[in-house]
């Protein structure tokens, strides 16, 4: 492995010291399920990072708190952490299922949500259930903290608008309504250890049997994670059916050509995100 | 590069080390330490035969800097018993002939350990699950999970 400095940061204060003096030599290692992929694969003669620097040690990026309307996620909890959690089971319960279905056992022993969206992948599990959830991401440097809607934090595939001197703190969402339901599917390539070919998450709410709520976030569909709108509009206002479930899973497919046009994989992803949405939101109808 | 200190428990025994930053818990347990039973397959993550046991969790040492694992503790597959017994999975493997070129194996132990700490009386569903991030290229899959299922139904 290229050689590079291990720095071991006990406090959050620390830590931003550090980026503060000599951020652009800094890599941010937590669990290190995807950095030391990256850093193994760097060849001898290509430039590394100066120093890695270890947060794993701070308690306080860890855990999961509930205040009764928010829950904070410390972007240090493990995926095991996040599926096996009371709170999330009862509060984002799509959440948990998604963090569940993160690589292995070994995986989500070690690796963070934190990670998870700050690598930036689009086929990153977390983060399609983190956008139907209306996260935000919380940010400190040495100079504040910076607040924004999770959504927007995403630049391009394998990229965020995370600074150099910073550090996502934590991830915090609204407990979903009462009378919410929501589903979370992903297809591998196999059921075990698989990176998502593509994923979805959605919450519906219904009042009586209307829906009056409706949120869709495909994964690995589009360069960018976002909700679909224009799907979520046909649901709301009408009753749940097959046939609603349908048109909402078309127009999630023929907006993924719109964002993502047509590329070598559309003949096999346009009816597959379509038959998943329509799934998804009929597994979250019959779920109570 | 400059050297670090790492205060580690590795088969409850304590060491403190000079190490070099750059070094994989995989690298230190087999190149430094010679304990090698933990197996280097991949070295992405993907194949489970690096699998020991990191503060009572199956991890993949390939994936962890060594650095990182300061004031924590480590089980590898020749912590699982004393100087001569077998662990029960171990003799279980054997009887029930789970073993054949050998390389998964002490990943496979490892993970299963890890799964019946955590659930002494697993159902089928969590041993595969448990063992889903384990290849094993002989596909001897059958016989791994009986083995596995032998030792929960004796707790």
């Amino acid at each position: 492995m290229i050689p590079f400095n291990l720095v071991r940061a006990e406090s959050l204060e620390e830590a931003l010291d550090l980026l503060d003096r000599q951020p652009p030599d800094v890599k941010i290692i937590a669990g290190g399920t995807d950095l030391l992929v990256e850093l193994r694969s760097l060849s001898p003669r290509e430039k590394g990072p100066g120093i890695v620097l270890d947060i794993t040690p701070i308690d306080e990026l860890k855990g999961i708190e509930d205040n009764g309307s928010t829950i904070t996620i410390g972007p240090l909890t493990t995926h095991r952490e996040i599926a096996a959690s009371p709170i999330i089971r009862e509060h984002a319960p799509l959440l948990s299922t998604a963090c569940s279905t993160i690589g292995a056992t070994q995986h989500r022993n070690i690796a963070t949500i934190g990670g998870n969206v700050i690598n930036g992948s689009p086929a990153a599990d977390s983060v399609p259930a983190l956008i139907v959830l209306d996260a935000e991401a919380v940010f400190k440097s040495k100079n504040g903290e910076r607040v924004s809607p999770l959504k927007e934090i995403f630049v391009k595939p394998y990229r965020t608008d995370i600074k150099e001197d910073e550090i996502l703190t934590a991830l915090r969402f609204e407990r979903l309504p009462e009378g919410a339901r929501s589903s979370f599917i992903k297809l591998g390539r196999r059921n075990a250890l698989a990176i998502s070919r593509m994923n979805i998450a959605v919450i519906i709410v219904l009042e009586g049997n209307t829906i009056v709520e409706a949120r869709i976030s495909p994964g690995s569909a589009t360069p960018l994670p976002d909700r679909i709108k224009a799907a979520e509009k046909i649901l709301i206002g009408n009753e749940p059916s097959e046939e609603l479930f349908r048109r909402a899973g078309k127009e999630v497919s023929g907006e993924m050509i719109n964002r993502s046009g047509i590329r070598w994989s559309t003949p096999y992803k346009q009816p597959v995100i379509a038959a998943l949405t329509t799934r998804a939101l009929r597994e979250a109808v019959e779920k109570r | 590069m400059k050297k670090i200190t790492l205060k580690i428990t590795i088969n409850g025994r304590k060491h403190t080390l000079r190490i070099d930053p750059n070094l994989r818990l995989l690298d230190l347990l087999r190149d430094e330490l010679r304990l090698t039973g933990t197996k280097e397959g991949c070295g992405i993550g993907e194949c489970g035969a690096c699998t020991v046991i990191l503060d009572g969790r199956a991890v993949n040492a390939c994936l962890i800097l060594a650095g990182q694992c300061n004031g924590r503790e480590v089980v590898t597959i020749e912590g699982l018993t004393g100087k001569d017994d077998l662990h029960p999975l171990q003799q279980a493997f054997i009887d029930h002939g789970a073993v054949q070129c050998g390389f998964c194996t002490p990943g496979m132990i490892m993970s299963a350990a890890a799964l019946l700490d955590q659930n002494p009386t697993p159902t089928e569903e969590d041993i595969r699950e448990a063992i889903s991030g384990n290849l094993c290229r002989c596909t001897g899959y059958t016989q791994i999970v009986e083995a596995i299922q032998a030792v929960a139904d004796d707790n």
